[in-house]
């Protein structure tokens, strides 16, 4: 059987040095340069006002005590229960409560959810910029260059990831083009930042893109365009059905049978 | 050493806080001041970690435990210099300083008139309004701490802390029921707590006391306390607190047999006599077993406090001296 001629191409060695090592350098400089820059423009969390946080924690109390309603003694619960679904259904809790009943503020027109989202945009800003800028530099100075080949053979699916800006159809896909390591840097230096600038740095773009993805449940519950009384109006609702079963019933018999002298 | 700094310091025992304060001039050396964010050094000096500063706010509550009061101060100028003198926690933490460095009830009332300065500029101002509430109590305005105190709890209904504050202002100014209902609230936030469950059996078993002729919250007591041991199975507090409940049960039960069929304001039936009986020979044994294993120093028998032991030595010896007569 003949051997598969192994691909030889002549390279330059300058290109190693001279392509590879700065593209590197570029993106760790950048990162650590992302991570101060969105340190800097990080604005600190916006007060609350009173009223507001009366009205998220008086909401949370409802649904402790939906939660925990076992604790506590039947007419203790019944007693919490009244008062709790008539404030909650006639809107004492509100921040507004004369707003009530009025669709919930368009979250664009809300200073207060612009704010948020002006952060949001303020750490894309962060991110695509750069992001443009470098890819910029490396296509017009870098692209169409081969610059290493993998110690490893691939499988001919890999040329598409590898090769990018290298349009060769016969060429073995171990070879890498400069395109592709930039690529491969995003995704690959973010031990090398953990290591920088400590575990949670703002100079990876893969952990920015997975924040986007996943915002915290938090937020959501009170986040803008929440009506806070159709919240009130359903955790009444879920009260007011609630079944009461007292932790303290029979606990003398579950002591009795479980804790031995 | 250090661990015992990240944790909050009030459980502290005095000699530990002594201990700590003591070294505080050493730590204050070694540890860093302030570590810039922005700084090229950051790079590989070791990261800022929240533990650093936590260690300089339990130091600083230590050293003004012990009155090192220039240690404490120096604590508190490094955090004010990380976080400005605008931060609320250091707000508080600044007024607890001056709180602790004042002479007399004036300099206390001048500190009281700045937080409500503060807190007028900004009423969310959580940890300040905290600390005015506690200055209140300190300068025996219990019934105005009060005020403040529901005024705090309607803004913020889920305050554990503040709920249990509240019951133990009630407590010493005789309002069981009110004090029952503010550790019922605790309760709601922090189901599982066997300390506060106890805590309620002990407040129910005080209004039980106090209010003469009416024994419905002792049933409940004792079903609290049995809780509370279901949760933590060697709590000498639950166990204290089970053999006084099932002994003054006895005792009443056997007086009055009207009691039994009167259903208690709970809602549950009246516990049987035969259970009552056992579970406060359990607690009789079980409390002997702690107080005999933990003044032996058996091994992990030793995490008592020395009072809460003499305490129980001497229920059981009060239970003890009518028989041997």
């Amino acid at each position: 059987m003949a051997q598969v001629p192994v691909q030889t191409i002549h390279r330059d060695p300058q290109l190693f040095y001279w392509i590879l090592i700065p593209i590197t350098v570029v993106m760790i400089l950048t990162g650590v340069l992302r991570h101060y820059a969105t340190v800097l423009m990080a604005t600190a969390p916006k007060k609350q006002e009173l009223p507001s946080i009366r009205e998220q924690r008086s909401l949370l109390r409802g649904i402790n005590l939906r939660g925990n309603a076992n604790a506590i003694s039947g007419p203790s619960f019944q007693a919490r229960k009244d008062y709790l679904v008539t404030s909650y259904e006639s809107g004492a809790f509100l921040k507004e409560p004369d707003k009530k009943g009025q669709a919930a503020p368009n979250p664009m027109t809300d200073p207060a959810a612009m704010e948020g989202m002006m952060g949001m945009m303020k750490g894309n800003m962060a991110m695509m910029v750069p992001q443009t800028l470098i890819m910029g530099w490396i296509n017009a100075f870098f692209s169409g260059f081969v610059i290493i080949r993998l110690p490893f053979p691939l499988t001919i699916k890999f040329k598409s990831m590898l090769q990018a800006g290298v349009g060769t159809k016969d060429m073995d896909p171990q070879w890498m083009s400069s395109i592709s390591w930039y690529v491969l840097c995003i995704f690959g230096l973010q031990s090398v930042f953990n290591y920088l600038l400590g575990s949670d740095n703002a100079a990876s773009q893969v952990q920015q893109q997975m924040g986007q993805m996943a915002p915290g449940a938090g937020a959501q519950m009170f986040g803008p365009g929440v009506d806070p009384d159709k919240q009130f109006q359903g955790e009444a609702e879920n009260l007011a059905v609630l079944a009461h079963h007292y932790t303290l019933e029979g606990v003398e018999g579950r002591l009795l049978q479980t804790v031995k002298v | 050493m250090a661990s015992s700094l990240l944790h909050p310091p009030a459980h502290l025992a005095p000699s530990v806080a002594l201990r700590l304060s003591q070294q505080a001039p050493y730590l204050l050396r070694t540890t860093p001041s302030a570590i810039s964010p922005y700084s090229i050094s950051s790079l590989w000096s070791s990261a800022e970690s929240p533990e650093l500063w936590t260690t300089y706010e339990n130091l600083m509550l230590s050293c003004l435990r012990t009155g090192d009061e220039q240690s404490a101060h120096t604590c508190l100028e490094r955090l004010t210099e990380r976080f400005g003198a605008e931060n609320e926690r250091l707000m508080a933490l600044r007024g607890l300083f001056q709180e602790a460095i004042a002479k007399d009830d004036d300099a206390l009332k001048k500190v009281l008139k700045e937080y409500e300065n503060i807190l007028v500029k900004d009423p969310a101002n959580m940890p300040v309004s905290k600390r005015r509430i506690a200055l209140l109590r300190s300068l025996n305005r219990t019934s105005e701490a009060i005020t403040a105190l529901n005024k705090f709890l309607d803004a913020s209904p889920t305050d554990a802390e503040a709920w249990s504050e509240l019951a133990d202002l009630y407590v010493t100014n005789g309002m069981f029921p009110q004090a029952i209902f503010a550790l019922e609230e605790v309760l709601l936030v922090t189901p599982n707590a066997w300390n506060i469950h106890a805590r309620l059996g002990e407040v129910l078993y005080m209004a039980a006391s106090s209010e003469t002729g009416t024994d419905k919250h002792l049933p409940e007591s004792m079903r609290r306390f049995c809780r509370s041991i279901e949760l933590c199975d060697d709590y000498l507090r639950g166990y204290y607190g089970l053999k006084l409940t099932t002994s003054k049960l006895l005792t009443t039960l056997s007086q009055s047999q009207v009691s039994r069929q009167s259903k208690g304001d709970t809602g549950l039936p009246p516990p049987d006599i035969k259970d009552i009986e056992r579970l406060n020979e359990l607690a009789t044994a079980k409390l002997s077993e702690i107080v005999r294993r933990n003044t032996s120093g058996e091994a992990g028998w030793e995490g008592y406090e020395k009072p809460e032991i003499i305490a129980a030595q001497e229920l059981l010896n009060r239970d003890a001296a009518p028989i041997t007569r």
